[in-house]
């Protein structure tokens, strides 16, 4: 049989609530039981005390004037409503005088301490079960010539009291569990309420309302702290998701011009019944169209990685000045094949904390464009030096058309490509990569516009690395 | 040459396979890690073409088990992972060349075939001749028919390459990576410019060329 708890039981909140409800009740229990203990023990001490002082009392008259005085003595104490209990009883065993006909049949522990109990004689019309039954503590002692006294207490009161306090003890105990529960309970039920909100807007989520959102009380507790990270999750995650919707749909729409193109190739190389030449020609030309899709879906992923942080960072002390003249060694020859004057200003004893291979891909990134928008008879350079505040700048400069200011940070989108661009090889992820690359090593990008004229006012690139520590 | 192609999708392996023996080459495949490990350890292959993520034994652990046991044999490591790092692991496990999908086959071909030229490991050589083309790797002196040719540093390294790959085809990412030591795919087309270069230098002045492009692929050196 599944016998399942209500669902406010089972939250975490009322096991907590429960549990610190048990172990205060557990606890008062405890601190209680201590101070009955006490008082039971207390006030055994005080009845034996009581009862040692009478049968000093006792012996003193027995000793001073023998039984006789001891006899009257426990005659006078006995009348009325006292409260010791008495019976002197003689060498041969039999009862000399007393308000109690026997000794009590409890068997006295090693002290000849006794507890039992007796039926008092009623008092002026006192109700009987006041007076049976009650509870009392005494001692045997040996009197000389062979006399043995029996002296003791009506604790009666006591008792009672000592058992009110016990029932009191009981019942806070049980209180303090029956509050511990229905403040937990109600406690319970507003956090299971609130958490519970949380749990349906990933319900929500997940069912494919990203929209949604956990609401706030904004008391800055940590429930309401829990909805603010899990929001600003959610917020991360829509704009991920509408990313990458985006860039789907850009990847698709980018590619299917090209894929047209060489499917028209092929399509043609197929039906012309034309020279060989003629087909060879279009398959190579195919390849290469392949060829450069594959370059592209390659730089998407690079993208991706970089910007998913998957990237493990293969990070160094790298030389800018060695980089770049590398860089621009390979690059050289084909700025000349351009009709481009391509010039290096590069400062030497510089350092950055990089990827080599990283950093070599976003700065030919910025000179393949350069080669590629700068018209010919213009100029390209590549710079390295150190800024004031010690950072250190790699920047690609040229005298072309440039890129106007608004739409700047635009081109740093991925598939974004401006309207005079479109003729060009490129699919407009190169400054998204340059852009990634940047972020990866904390460094800055920005575009600005070149030493050109108004018409053509050039394009700056600049990466500021931080300086290395 | 015998080929053998690890690779768990069988049409991948299956199109190798075939534009492989188009090559020329004699091919065995296997689908899992297990299998091609045990029919490495057989032999007789001149290359292995191991992809890195293969059902019930990961392809690293393939070619370290081979190394491991002192398997030499060249290895050309398959990956849809092309991120440095990647490249650093596989060739660290033993393998000796890298290749990321998706690729063109010519860029497959042509590295499996420098690989396996690789067999005979170039002793320390400090000549390198094709036809009339000479390389003194001491004096860095390159000649042709008797002619001293005068090379740029850079350009001298990219003539060594196509030397001691004569009569293969060498692609352009394979120069890229080999010579300059990158592994991205520039916009442009430097490697073409730089071959441009060289080529004005080592043949332009002769009767007949040496340095010929494959449409598609890349470059060949060859005797006139």
């Amino acid at each position: 049989m599944s016998w399942r708890l209500p669902a406010f039981a089972r939250t975490t909140a009322f096991r907590l609530t429960l549990l610190s409800a048990g172990l205060f009740a557990l606890s008062s229990f405890v601190i209680l039981t201590l101070v009955y203990a006490y008082s039971v023990g207390a006030a055994a001490r005080r009845a034996d005390a009581t009862i040692t002082e009478e049968i000093a009392a006792v012996e003193k008259r027995f000793d001073l004037d023998g039984p006789q005085s001891a006899y009257r003595y426990i005659l006078q104490r006995s009348v009325g409503g006292s409260e010791f209990l008495y019976l002197l009883i003689g060498p041969d065993g039999e009862r000399l005088t007393g308000n109690i006909s026997d000794l009590p049949t409890t068997p006295p522990d090693e002290e000849g301490r006794v507890r039992f109990t007796y039926d008092r004689a009623p008092v002026d019309g006192e109700e009987t079960d006041a007076v049976a039954g009650r509870e009392a503590r005494g001692r045997i002692a040996d009197l000389p010539g062979g006399y043995e006294l029996f002296v003791g207490l009506d604790i009666e009161e006591e008792s009672r009291l000592v058992a009110g306090l016990l029932n009191a003890i009981l019942i806070a105990s049980g209180l303090a569990l029956a509050f511990g529960l229905i403040s937990g309970a109600v406690v319970s039920r507003r956090f299971a309420a609130r958490l519970e909100s949380i749990n349906a807007v990933a319900r929500e989520v997940m069912a494919g309302q990203l929209a949604s959102r956990a609401p706030r009380t904004f008391s800055g507790d940590d429930l309401d702290d829990l909805a603010r990270h899990f929001n600003e999750m959610l917020d991360r995650v829509e704009h991920l998701m509408h990313r990458m919707r985006t860039a789907g749909d850009s990847i698709a729409h980018d590619l299917r011009l090209p894929l047209t193109r060489m499917r028209g190739r092929l399509e043609a190389a197929l039906v012309e019944t034309g020279d060989l030449a003629d087909r060879e020609a279009a398959l190579a030309q195919a390849v290469s169209d392949t060829d450069e899709l594959l370059k592209t879906f390659n730089a998407v992923l690079s993208l991706s990685r970089l910007q998913t942080g998957e990237r493990r960072r293969a990070f160094e002390t790298l030389d800018p000045a060695a980089l770049l003249s590398d860089m621009a060694e390979l690059y050289e020859p084909v700025c000349e094949e351009a009709g481009l004057d391509f010039s290096t200003e590069l400062q030497d004893g510089l350092s950055i904390l990089g990827d080599r291979e990283l950093v070599a891909q976003a700065v030919a990134n910025l000179i393949d464009n350069a080669v590629k928008y700068t018209p010919q008879g213009e100029a390209i350079c590549l710079r390295a030096r150190r800024c004031a505040n010690g950072d250190v700048e790699i920047s690609v400069t040229d005298t072309g058309p440039g890129i106007p200011p608004e739409d700047r940070s635009r081109v740093l989108e991925r598939f974004v490509r401006l309207e005079k661009s479109r003729n060009l090889p490129g699919v407009g992820l190169g400054l998204s990569l340059v852009h990634a690359i940047a972020e990866v090593h904390g460094a800055q990008l920005s575009l600005d516009e070149g030493p050109g004229t108004q018409d053509a006012p050039g394009l700056r690139v600049a990466l500021v690395f931080p300086k290395v520590k | 040459m015998r080929l053998l192609i690890i690779e768990d999708d069988k049409d991948v392996a299956s199109f190798m396979a075939r534009g492989m023996r188009e090559a020329g080459h004699v091919i065995d495949a296997a689908h899992d890690g297990e299998t091609g490990l045990e029919m490495a350890r057989d032999g007789g292959y001149d290359v292995l073409i191991v992809d890195r993520m293969l059902p019930r034994r990961d392809g690293l652990s393939v070619i370290e088990t081979l190394r491991g046991e002192g398997d030499r044999t060249p290895v050309l490591i398959l990956s849809a992972l092309g991120e440095v790092d990647d490249r650093v692991e596989g060739l660290k496990a033993g393998g000796d060349d890298y290749l990321v999908k998706p690729y063109a086959f010519a860029e497959l071909l042509a590295r499996v075939e420098v690989l396996a030229r690789r067999r005979d490991p170039d002793t320390v050589k400090t000549r390198l001749s094709v036809g009339g083309l000479e390389m003194d790797l001491l004096a860095r002196t390159v000649k042709r028919d008797g002619e001293e040719i005068l090379l740029q540093p850079r350009e001298f390294r990219l003539l060594e390459f196509l030397m001691r790959h004569a009569g293969q085809v060498v692609t352009r990412t394979m120069l890229l990576e080999k010579v300059w030591d990158y592994h991205f795919d520039p916009q442009t087309n430097v490697i073409d410019v730089h071959i441009s270069r060289l080529r004005s230098k080592i043949d332009k002045p002769f009767e007949a060329d040496m340095l010929h492009t494959v449409r598609g692929a890349g470059y060949r050196l060859s005797a006139p």
